[in-house]
């Protein structure tokens, strides 16, 4: 036999073999994405909160804003939720709005999430920027204080392990005061309050 | 007889604590306004006692703020110069006849704070001119104020606290603005803020008609002549 017909030969049967292989190629493209969505590593809680309290560059106000921020939505989302919805169709549901006294002041709650705190107290123009300590009984990182006040405008802070903190996700607006944050809460009266 | 042995009680019960509002509500006398001024100390005792004294006798003196501010001023690291200079805007503005509730607030802050003197001082001067000049504006518009008790004559004569509190808020605005940043020349954007800052506190400490009196009367450009004062 000629080597030119071997080589026939072989050419032929890899054509073949090449045909008969085809068919199973068809849609292989697919059937790949399809294989790896199924395999794609879903986040899981554990993990997604882990990464959450992970150390950021930002440093420990970095890991607050982040936590802050998202315990200040679901505590929104919350509040929203309560005030619009009540489950035994009867009973008061939580108020954002503040609770009003029989000597006309009102009970306002003052809330910040801090994960990692030692110590959160409010300073404001309403306790002459001494501090209010805030409390967290059940260690969940919320850190609140109801403290009864009259009908104003308020500027204040928290201040979390002695560092100055003024922008609570709750405040009516924020104005710079010191070359640094200060919230507000206007208490009773008209649009903004 | 049970209940008549409790109403024994009821007596001294009920004026104890009404003993206890009355001593809570109780002008703090000249004499202890004087002894934390000798503690700051000031140069010109007589000067910043006289115009305490005339302080007090306004309806709308915030006598325990200011005691605290003395005290924290009188207890604080600044240099007895320092102190002394914390305290001259607010002595100013008490002969002036000017609410000092903001003044004193704001002082009061910027010790809290840890700010440095000048920073504080600088702030607390910039406040004082603006409410000179946002009550001159409010003059100029026809808005006056009269003592409490007086008979109110026009509608535009307000009694003292009222008035007090337009201007404390009106230049208390104005100041925060240009604290954060803000241009003297944006007239409308100081509009809306100190529209905010009025329509938000109606109806809590702001009687509505003198919103809708002040707001009716200042235009942005008066805001702007007023914020210009206080940076030129």
């Amino acid at each position: 036999m000629k080597p030119i017909d071997i080589d026939d030969v072989l050419r032929s049967a890899l054509r073949q073999e090449v045909a008969e292989t085809a068919a199973g190629l068809d849609g292989l493209e697919e059937r790949i994405v399809l294989e790896l969505g199924e395999r794609r590593p879903r986040l899981r809680v554990g993990e997604w909160m882990r990464q959450l309290i992970a150390p950021t560059r930002s440093g420990r106000i970095g890991q607050l804003s982040l936590v802050g921020a998202t315990a200040a939505v679901c505590l929104l989302i919350g509040f929203f939720a309560a005030t619009r919805f009540s489950l035994d169709g009867g009973s008061p549901a939580i108020r954002l709005e503040p609770s009003r006294n029989a000597d006309g002041t009102q009970e306002v709650l003052f809330v910040l999430p801090a994960l990692d705190a030692n110590e959160v107290s409010v300073v404001g123009n309403f306790n002459s920027w001494e501090p209010t300590t805030l409390s967290d009984e059940d260690n969940d990182g919320i850190w609140t204080a109801s403290i009864p006040l009259p009908p104003g405008r308020y500027e204040y802070a928290f201040v979390i392990d002695g560092r100055w903190w003024g922008q609570d996700p709750l405040a009516d607006e924020y104005v710079h005061s010191f070359g640094e944050y200060s919230s507000v809460r206007y208490i009773g009266g008209g649009d903004g309050a | 007889m049970r209940v008549a042995r409790r109403a024994r009680w009821i007596g001294p019960v009920v004026l104890l604590l009404v003993a206890l509002g009355l001593s809570a509500h109780a002008e703090i006398p000249l004499a202890d306004y004087e002894a934390v001024l000798l503690a700051i100390p000031v140069s010109d005792l007589g000067h910043v006692l006289g115009a305490i004294e005339f302080g007090l006798s306004q309806p709308d003196f915030p006598a325990f703020e200011t005691m605290q501010y003395l005290d924290r001023l009188a207890a604080s690291r600044y240099s007895a110069q320092e102190r002394e200079a914390l305290l001259s805007d607010i002595v100013v503005a008490l002969e002036e006849g000017l609410p000092i509730e903001g003044l004193v607030t704001k002082g009061l802050e910027g010790l809290a704070r840890g700010v440095p003197a000048a920073g504080i001082q600088q702030s607390l001067h910039q406040r004082l001119v603006l409410l000179a000049e946002t009550r001159d504006l409010l003059y100029a518009k026809g808005i006056f104020s009269v003592a409490p008790g007086s008979p109110q004559s026009v509608d535009t004569a307000l009694p003292t606290p009222r008035f007090n509190l337009l201007v404390t808020h009106i230049s208390d605005t104005i100041a925060d603005y240009l604290e954060g940043g803000g241009s003297p020349f944006e007239g409308q954007t100081l509009m809306q803020e100190v529209r905010f800052r009025l329509t938000s506190l109606e109806g809590a400490i702001l009687n509505a008609t003198d919103v809708e009196l002040v707001l009716k009367r200042i235009e942005p450009a008066d805001l702007t002549r007023v914020a210009l004062s206080a940076v030129s």
